[in-house]
């Protein structure tokens, strides 16, 4: 009896060590969250573009032009960013391969309050030629429910979010994503 | 000459004229500050989006202050303090409430504790009455020893 008392007490101590030692050595949690907005309608903006862009696309680009007309592919991203530089030629490489579908990339520079000119060495340094515009008080982050940047949301033609990706894009996220938005 | 009608301090304003201000003056500077403890008590419920493990009322980032002068834009429009919430848990979902809501799975952890407390206090409740009614019972003591024990007893009094 007495034995077995001894048996319980020890199994229950080991349990709550290895939850603690669980808990002290998992790590950062995983902020790799599903977005909220997945399958519903994209939250539209009305934002002022870089001067490069207004002469195609008008000073202002009001999302809601494009929503439930083209698929689109919504990238944010700030001057401080290192994973920015490294996913702008990619994004350029494929705003190039695929400008003349329907689908419209667009740039959206936030969480960088009054960075114009680091936003306009940006997009001069990787020639970015779909339109960029600056979300100078970051109310589209909070719009669009962003934890960091960059990140990459894609709408498809009815104006869903349909995939958002966390870090910096790969040619084979933009494949992928892309395949399925123009099917 | 004339006395004034209205009395006027050195500077050339009437008393008055300076008390309303300054009466003004505090009651708009007393709303200001209770605002601005509503802002800070509804942003110590909501997570900081792009920092770990603190609350936007915490967070000195970007985000966060302008997610604090939402808030006071929503509370100067009248809006509740739910209403607040729930535009943020939009685009954020409930990730971020730091307190998780009290339905479905997050009921748990609302319960658990509660369950926990209730077992444990039932526990020691029931132990106690079982051991008070141990003491109680009479002890089987061998014959021999009691005989022993009272004769040691009794020859140590002397």
């Amino acid at each position: 009896m007495k034995a077995r008392r001894m048996l319980i007490a020890v199994v229950a101590v080991a349990a709550l060590g290895g939850l603690f030692a669980f808990g002290l050595l998992r790590g950062e949690p995983d902020r790799n969250l599903p977005s909220e907005l997945i399958g519903k309608p994209a939250p539209s903006f009305d934002l002022r573009l870089y001067e490069r862009y207004a002469g195609t696309y008008g000073e202002v680009l009001s999302l809601a032009d494009y929503l439930g007309d083209k698929p689109m592919v919504v990238n944010f991203w700030a001057s401080w960013c290192a994973p920015c530089y490294v996913e702008a030629p990619v994004l350029q490489s494929y705003w190039q391969e695929y400008q003349d579908t329907d689908v419209l990339f667009v740039g959206v520079q936030t969480q960088d309050r009054g960075k114009y000119d680091e936003g306009r060495d940006f997009l001069n340094q990787f020639g970015l030629s779909f339109p960029n515009a600056m979300d100078d008080d970051s109310r589209m982050s909070i719009g669009w429910g962003l934890l960091g940047v960059p990140e990459t949301f894609f709408v498809d033609r009815q104006g869903r979010v349909v995939h958002k990706h966390i870090g910096p894009v790969t040619p084979e996220v933009m494949e992928t994503q892309l395949a399925a938005l123009l099917e | 000459m004339t006395a004034p009608l209205v009395k006027r301090p050195a500077s050339g304003r009437p008393v008055w004229l300076t008390v309303l201000v300054t009466l003004l003056t505090g009651v708009t500077l007393a709303q200001d500050v209770q605002l601005e403890n509503r802002v800070f008590e509804i942003a110590a419920k909501l997570r900081c989006p792009i920092c770990t493990s603190e609350s936007v009322a915490d967070s000195s980032v970007q985000l966060a202050v302008e997610m604090r002068q939402i808030i006071q834009e929503q509370l100067s429009q009248g809006r509740s303090e739910a209403e607040i919430l729930a535009f943020f848990q939009q685009s954020y979902g409930d990730w971020i409430l730091l307190d998780p809501p009290k339905r479905g799975l997050h009921l748990l952890v609302w319960i658990l504790p509660v369950v926990g407390a209730v077992i444990g206090v039932t526990a020691l409740l029931v132990l106690g009455r079982r051991w008070q009614r141990r003491s109680r019972e009479p002890i089987d003591v061998d014959p021999e020893d009691l005989a022993r024990v009272r004769s040691e007893l009794a020859s140590g009094e002397r």
